[in-house]
């Protein structure tokens, strides 16, 4: 049988909570308002969002990167 | 700077030609002839402007990729988001600046086909094997360090289906990326991340039952 070791970062991302719950593409639907609302104001919340970003490294990914291009926008 | 009869969106200037970005771009995007032509060509240059971007910044993934193969993921991206922005093209509605809506196609798009590239010739397991749970310095972190590692370990054995069981371990601990493993089970990235959600909420409401919630709540630093 394979045994895995599970770092810590593992064992945090298994036991992270998710709620309220939002699809990848719901979150897609709605990343580029919230990149845009982000960073016209650092401390705008959106908790199915932030909550998304934060358990699902592929969105995060895409989302870190659209913030950074939009950024470079005149 | 004029504007030239039957298309509004090419603008002259003395001795060259040069293309703005219309005002609204769903109405260029849906007009025929020339003005459609030329929305099409400055959307085709937003998009490989954002995949090339996207594809820079994943490159150490595709083991120093040269900038010619830069360059082909990113116009194949390009193609393909224009596609996917197209099909959707009706659904815009102007919650953000249309630049930032069509950036994120392709950025997806990019994001994705790096993914697939990266791991084209590696193998995805899935078994729901044993899970030993790291003790070294670094989990001494964790409050009841310990304790909470044997509780997730029992968790996922207990409280998660077999399926459930592989799709975590294969995305949280072996790190196979979300729409790679998507690919390669012929199913969606919406449906694997639900999965692991289902999982995340089992194995929650299982550390909770064996008391061991407050311990997972302040190792995510968050004060619920």
């Amino acid at each position: 049988m394979n045994h895995r070791r599970v770092s810590p970062d593992a064992l945090r991302a298994m036991t992270l909570d998710t709620q309220p719950w939002l699809s990848c593409d719901e979150c897609f639907d709605r990343m580029d308002a919230y990149v845009e609302r982000l960073l016209a104001d650092p401390d705008h919340t959106d908790v199915p969002m932030a909550t998304h970003l934060n358990a699902c490294t592929a969105c995060a990914e895409e989302a870190d990167s659209l913030m950074a291009l939009v950024r470079l926008d005149p | 700077m004029t504007t030239t009869g039957g298309d509004e969106l090419t603008h002259r200037t003395t001795g060259s030609t040069a293309e703005t970005d219309p005002d609204d771009w769903v109405l260029a995007l849906s007009l025929e002839g020339p003005a459609q032509e030329v929305a099409l060509r400055r959307l085709h240059g937003l998009l490989l402007r954002a995949s090339r971007h996207q594809v820079t910044r994943m490159c150490a993934q595709l083991g120093g990729a040269d900038a010619a193969r830069v360059d082909e993921l990113a116009n194949q991206s390009a193609d393909e988001a224009m596609v996917a922005l197209l099909a959707k093209l009706h659904t815009f509605e102007g919650r953000s600046r249309f630049t930032t809506w069509a950036y994120k196609f392709a950025i997806l798009q990019a994001a994705t086909e790096v993914r697939r590239q990266a791991w084209r010739s590696r193998e995805v397991t899935l078994d729901d094997g044993e899970v030993t749970v790291d003790r070294g310095p670094s989990v001494e972190q964790y409050v009841e360090a310990a304790d909470l590692a044997r509780a997730v370990s029992r968790a996922i054995h207990e409280a998660l289906t077999p399926h459930q069981r592989r799709i975590m371990l294969a995305l949280v601990v072996d790190q196979v990326p979300i729409d790679v493993l998507a690919q390669r089970l012929g199913t969606s990235r919406n449906a694997l991340y639900k999965t692991l959600h289902d999982a995340r909420v089992r194995t929650r409401a299982h550390l909770a039952a064996a008391g061991h919630l407050r311990a997972v709540t302040v190792s995510e630093g968050v004060d619920r």
